[in-house]
């Protein structure tokens, strides 16, 4: 019997073990139709309903811009999805009692948590690239019409929506798993504030004052600047960076607080009863 | 030589004192058995020697290195199986196995897999899904998924649990030969006497979170004045320890 392994610390050792919770969603995924229906049901779901909507103000001669309706819609999925996936990765670990076999297993939590990052890349890139198509083909909707800006709003919403994931893990490591729900609410906290389908302008003013602490009302207030034909506004883009890297500190800090207390009050093990 | 040290191990949770000064040693090939009535702290000690539950005091070391610092190199040659744990329902056994062989970051998962499903004689199940197995299928599954690394040191809680006594019989036979010729040292926790008698080295008598009683079975049989492993569990379980 001979398992010839990498040396625990080498890039291939780490990669290979990144690609290891990779490969496991993977396979998942690809043994459960329902997950490949999950990946499409909602987001088309909301654009059929949204574009909808935006017809019938058009029709009505409501004055609006249709494109901003169906890019919030877009980039909303990008945010929701973003951490949706990482926590569901986590949470389907807690489902099957598996979170012990992975926690006496070499891997760190970073690398862990970056395994379920890259899988839900995968998912996202695939329901995006369905949406997409079907806001150009029903509604004659180019996403691609933000131009360059759409790359750093992406980013920024994605980031912003795997620390928000961490942030929900926390809460069920460190509450169990009755905060689940947390994981799928989480996010919809700060949709309201977010300036998502409105500017932020009309929320009242301490909300506003929220709202600035939110990267994701720069994306969107952002997005409809573009769309309005202003040009991408960087500086709004960086201050939306910075709050995001804030987001992420703040996320790995609780991320591994709530996992040392678990280790602490034995918490983890009783995700194995 | 000691493949793994525990010293002065204890746990609380709240006023509970799960584990009270335990130490150990495990050495290389050695097969030692942690023994005790429900609540005696044999998991809780089990989780502690893994990383999962942290002491409040007292220090595991594995291969020379400190546990709580070396994490990732200590877990790399260790394994832990335990028939109470699940593995993703929707996931075949191949994939199962496939997965666990890249988190131990093995250069070749799908060879050893193959070679794990060869000595266990799971290859028929290869291509079901963990959800479809029986128990006693699931637990050869998770023995394998032990396996993988070629641990160093294995650590079994309760490994024949849901085989029937064919099947156990199978995995006792393997596992000693696992430890006896690749110097794999095993520390199993176990309800079945006959089983440890038969298996272990040492054993380790735990009760109220301490160790009350260490050697061989026929020496814990003489010091509790007793003829058997069964009869010594009875009596700590019944009568508690003598001071």
């Amino acid at each position: 019997m001979t398992a010839i392994a990498f040396a625990p610390h080498s890039t291939q050792a780490r990669r290979r073990r990144i690609a290891g919770v990779v490969y496991r969603d993977l396979a998942a995924m690809r043994r459960s139709p329902i997950r490949v229906f999950e990946i499409l049901f909602w987001p088309v779901i909301e654009l059929v309903v949204w574009g909808y909507v935006t017809l019938f103000l058009q029709a009505n001669k409501v004055p609006f811009i249709v494109s901003m309706l169906l890019g919030a819609v877009l980039l909303w999925q990008v945010l929701h999805r973003a951490s949706n996936e990482v926590s569901i990765g986590f949470l389907e670990d807690v489902w099957s009692r598996n979170l012990i076999n992975l926690h006496v297993t070499p891997v760190t939590p970073g690398e862990y948590v970056t395994g379920l990052i890259l899988f839900s890349l995968i998912k996202i890139a695939g329901g995006l690239a369905v949406m997409v198509t079907l806001a150009y083909v029903l509604y004659g909707f180019g996403l691609f019409s933000v131009g360059i800006g759409l790359i750093p709003f992406m980013a920024v919403l994605l980031v912003l929506g795997w620390a928000l994931a961490l942030v929900a893990i926390s809460a069920v490591l460190r509450f169990g798993e009755g905060a689940q729900v947390i994981a799928w609410s989480l996010v919809f906290v700060l949709q309201p504030i977010a300036g998502v389908f409105y500017p932020v302008s009309v929320l009242p003013e301490p909300l506003q004052w929220l709202a600035d602490a939110v990267p994701a009302s720069h994306v969107f207030e952002g997005m409809r600047a573009v769309l309005g034909g202003a040009p991408v506004p960087w500086d709004t883009l960086a201050l939306a960076a910075g709050l995001d890297v804030g987001y992420v500190a703040v996320a790995l800090w609780l991320y591994t607080a709530t996992l040392r207390h678990a280790r602490s009050k034995g918490r983890l093990s009783r995700f194995g009863e | 030589m000691a493949i793994l040290e525990a010293q002065s191990l204890t746990k609380r949770f709240g006023p509970v004192q799960a584990v009270d000064g335990v130490s150990l040693t495990v050495g290389q090939g050695e097969i030692t058995g942690l023994l005790g009535p429900n609540g005696a702290g044999k998991s809780t000690t089990l989780h502690m020697l893994l990383g999962l539950v942290t002491p409040d005091s007292g220090g595991v070391t594995m291969f020379g290195l400190d546990l709580q610092k070396h994490r990732t190199e200590v877990l790399s040659r260790v394994n832990f199986s335990a028939s109470y744990l699940g593995l993703p329902g929707v996931l075949h056994v191949r994939e199962v196995l496939n997965s666990f062989a890249r988190l131990y970051g093995l250069r070749d998962p799908r060879a050893r897999v193959a070679e794990v499903a060869e000595l266990l004689e799971i290859g028929p199940l290869l291509k079901r899904r963990t959800s479809d197995l029986s128990s006693g299928q699931h637990t050869r599954v998770q023995l394998g998924k032990a396996l993988l690394n070629d641990p160093e040191l294995l650590i079994l809680d309760e490994p024949t649990a849901a085989l029937d006594p064919d099947a156990g019989e199978r995995i006792r036979n393997l596992l000693v030969s696992v430890a006896r010729e690749t110097g794999t040292a095993l520390l199993i926790t176990s309800h079945n006497m006959r089983e440890v008698e038969r298996m272990c080295d040492t054993i380790h008598f735990l009760a109220a979170g301490r160790i009350v009683a260490s050697g061989s079975a026929a020496e814990l049989a003489a010091h509790f004045g007793v003829v058997d492993l069964e009869e010594v569990f009875l009596k700590v379980a019944r009568e508690g320890v003598p001071a």
